[in-house]
């Protein structure tokens, strides 16, 4: 059916308007919405009531397994500032606070390492006010971060931070000051934090493959390469094979060229198609609590022996039928052997 | 400049065709899936019940004792954050905080339930929906419509226990020539199959009959289109159903220049050994090669690695399918998935065609945006 071209210009432009103020009538309710919301929170009973349900909740959940490595895809920023109608700075520092908020979190647990996807090589294909805005906000947060981890009435005393990626990319005064960051928090052993900053997966593993090669020249005794010794040398030195947990906001599902090594053996990768800065602490803890959940089977099932047989173990070994090899002769004669048709 | 002399020092396989075997169960594989797939591929050992008793059993669990603080005597700050922070957590809290988590658990776990049945069913309607009905047609049909397909699929596969149904190394052949039957339809000319164990890398030529007889059923007999499966990593290519008949002939290399026919598709297989072993072994000859100066440690480049790895294992795929419950790289190349599409269904078991559809919808969808 073919429609006049007139009417087809005014069904487009009605659509559009009526798809411009249900947008629109969305954003009012839901920020109306979201007003009452933080009202009531900010209740001291309820927000009293908040705190103590977390509190319990993590403590609950960090007597469990907790995965050692936890790292996030923080994607989204961009997107919650336009809709939220911000600058892409405002997203940002949301997003930083988000992260904050979660690495505490991540602490109190028991998660030994979180690394984080702050900055990609590939990101500096953007505009450069925003690069710089980024670059900028990082500093500002390092030196927050060291500052915390170095006050020991802070949730986050006793954390080292480390910047890992290719450093060759950023400006000398930037390399500075991230060593001295690095240098102030290196006692930390409670709890390490690696900060992805210009960092691509396929560019840790070309520069491990440089160091080997490297390494292999220089001492001509030819210490084979293995797959362990590679993974040790990637940037995250230790927990580089140990990535339990990825979380990847905002919906895509894929890597984007993030911890492809640690990542495709053994890790739950998790998407969630919230926004960074939305993502809160619910949405992390219903993931560890999923991991922690199937960790506890997992490990039942390899070690396979029930309750039962626990306390059994604790009983004193008297009270125990003693099970000692035998000879077939040492038995008792058993009963007399006899056929139906009478045969002797 | 390097060649793929790696390759000569190590053989692949032993017996690169053997004969299949009914009863082949998959190497001891030392791969540890993550949690949860590990739990819910397990079948008929996670019953409800089992479940119930894993989750209690964590009250019993003496070997994790509430971890002490010990070396707080002697270091200042320590002391003094211990005494800001309190104590660590008592007996009694700690048993307390046990019970809570048990409860926590079972919640998930209900929760959990009801979302595996909801998911079923949700699978269960998909397949009454997307039915491909051993016809290409509409395979095409149900492709035709969006609005980009990917250059090149890839599709991790396992082996199912014997005795299940679709299971052993039969089962597994099923499933992969089911899948060059679909995307042969869909119109997508590289396929790239990958099992950790690499079992279908070792049953090459029983592969190809699987394939050839699947591919009468969904073309005919007469229009079957000419596909080549390739062994990336021992570096061999074969065309349909080539020397298949004369035993002695089986595994004969085809020159790659050779005229054919146009191919429809061109499918990889590739196992564990293609991923980190080949980067290292890459590593490894690179190191050979800088030993006797035919390289320069400065010449390794990002472009260097990638054409290299691209030649031993193969280029990027677009869209990465798997049927199993819960994502699970299984050691998929690594280098290989950068910016690599995943789909796969939660909580399905099997390989159907409403994941392979599914997937290539949720491609022509997604938005690649490299650092941007």
């Amino acid at each position: 059916m073919k429609v006049p071209s007139i009417i087809h210009i005014q069904l487009v432009a009605f659509r559009r308007l009526l798809v411009e103020t249900k947008e629109q009538f969305c954003f009012a309710v839901k920020s109306i919405f979201q007003r009452i919301f933080w009202w009531v929170m900010s209740l001291s009973l309820f927000s009293w009531i908040y705190i103590t349900m977390q509190n319990l909740m993590i403590k609950a959940l960090s007597v469990g397994p907790i995965p050692e490595h936890v790292s996030f895809i923080m994607d989204g920023n961009r997107r919650y500032a336009k809709s939220r109608r911000l600058p892409v700075k405002k997203g940002h520092e949301a997003g930083g606070l988000t992260l904050l908020t979660l690495l505490y979190i991540c602490k109190r647990l028991g998660v030994k390492c979180v690394s984080a996807y702050a900055f990609s090589i590939e990101n500096f294909n953007r505009p450069k006010e925003e690069v710089d805005t980024l670059m900028n906000l990082f500093t500002v947060k390092l030196d927050e971060f060291a500052k915390r981890a170095n006050d020991y009435k802070d949730p986050l005393y006793g954390s080292k931070i480390r910047i890992v990626g290719d450093q060759s990319l950023l400006s000398p005064e930037m390399r500075e000051r991230i060593r001295k960051v690095e240098d102030i928090t290196k006692d930390g052993d409670d709890f390490t934090l690696y900060i992805c900053f210009p960092y691509t997966s396929r560019n840790d593993m070309l520069h491990t493959i440089r160091e080997s090669v490297q390494e292999s020249l220089e001492n001509k005794s030819q210490s084979k390469i293995n797959i362990k010794k590679f993974t040790n040398k990637m940037y995250m030195d230790f927990y580089s094979n140990k990535c339990e947990l990825l979380i990847r906001t905002s919906g895509h599902r894929r890597l984007s060229d993030y911890m492809l090594w640690q990542v495709h053996e053994n890790a739950t990768i998790e998407f969630s198609d919230t926004l960074w800065p939305n993502f809160s602490f619910f949405a992390m803890y219903s993931m560890i609590l999923k991991w922690s959940f199937f960790c506890t089977i997992q490990k039942y099932n390899e070690r396979n022996h029930s309750l039962f047989e626990k306390v059994y173990e604790g009983v004193p070994s008297i009270l125990k039928r003693k099970k000692t090899p035998m000879s077939l002769y040492q038995f008792p004669n058993p009963p007399i052997s006899v056929s139906i048709t009478g045969e002797e | 400049m390097i060649k793929k002399d790696d390759k000569t020092v190590e053989p692949p396989n032993e017996k690169p065709h053997r004969r299949i075997e009914r009863n082949d169960i998959p190497e001891s594989s030392n791969h540890i899936p993550p949690p949860e797939s590990s739990v819910l591929k397990g079948g008929k050992v996670n019953s409800k019940t089992r479940a119930l008793k894993a989750v209690t059993s964590i009250l019993a669990d003496a070997d994790e004792k509430p971890q002490k603080r010990s070396n707080d005597e002697g270091d200042g700050t320590k002391k003094q954050r211990s005494e800001y922070w309190g104590k660590g957590i008592g007996k009694f809290e700690y048993i307390f905080y046990k019970f809570l988590l048990v409860m926590l658990y079972s919640c998930f776990g209900l929760f959990r339930y009801g979302q595996y049945q909801y998911h079923k069913m949700k699978l269960r309607i998909f397949s009454i929906i997307y039915n491909h009905a051993y016809t290409p047609q509409l395979i095409r049909q149900d492709v035709v419509s969006l609005k980009k397909i990917p250059k090149r699929l890839a599709a991790i596969l396992e082996v199912k226990p014997v005795g299940d149904v679709g299971g052993g190394v039969t089962g597994l052949l099923n499933d992969a020539s089911e899948i060059v039957c679909w995307t042969v339809s869909a119109g997508i000319k590289h396929l790239m199959l990958y099992d950790y164990d690499g079992i279908l890398q070792r049953n090459v030529p029983e592969l190809r009959i699987e394939i050839q007889s699947n591919l009468a059923k969904y073309f005919g007999p007469a229009h079957v289109p000419n596909y080549a499966v390739k062994i990336p990593h021992s570096d061999k290519i074969f065309y349909n159903l080539d020397g298949i008949e004369t035993e002695t002939d089986v595994g004969n290399e085809v020159d790659v220049n050779d005229e054919r026919d146009k191919i429809a598709i061109e499918i990889s297989l590739l196992s564990n050994r293609d991923g980190r072993e080949t980067i290292v072994d890459l590593t490894k000859t690179m190191a050979e090669l800088c030993a006797v100066n035919e390289l320069n440690v400065s010449d390794i480049t990002m472009d260097l690695v990638d054409s290299e790895l691209k030649q031993l294992v193969g280029p990027e795929p677009d869209l990465l399918l798997y049927f199993g419950p819960s994502l699970d790289l299984q050691g998929f190349p690594p280098w290989h998935i950068r910016l690599t599409e995943f789909y796969w269904e939660k909580d399905n078991n099997e390989v159907i065609y409403s994941v392979f559809i599914r997937g290539l919808r949720q491609y022509s969808g997604c938005k690649v945006n490299v650092g941007k």
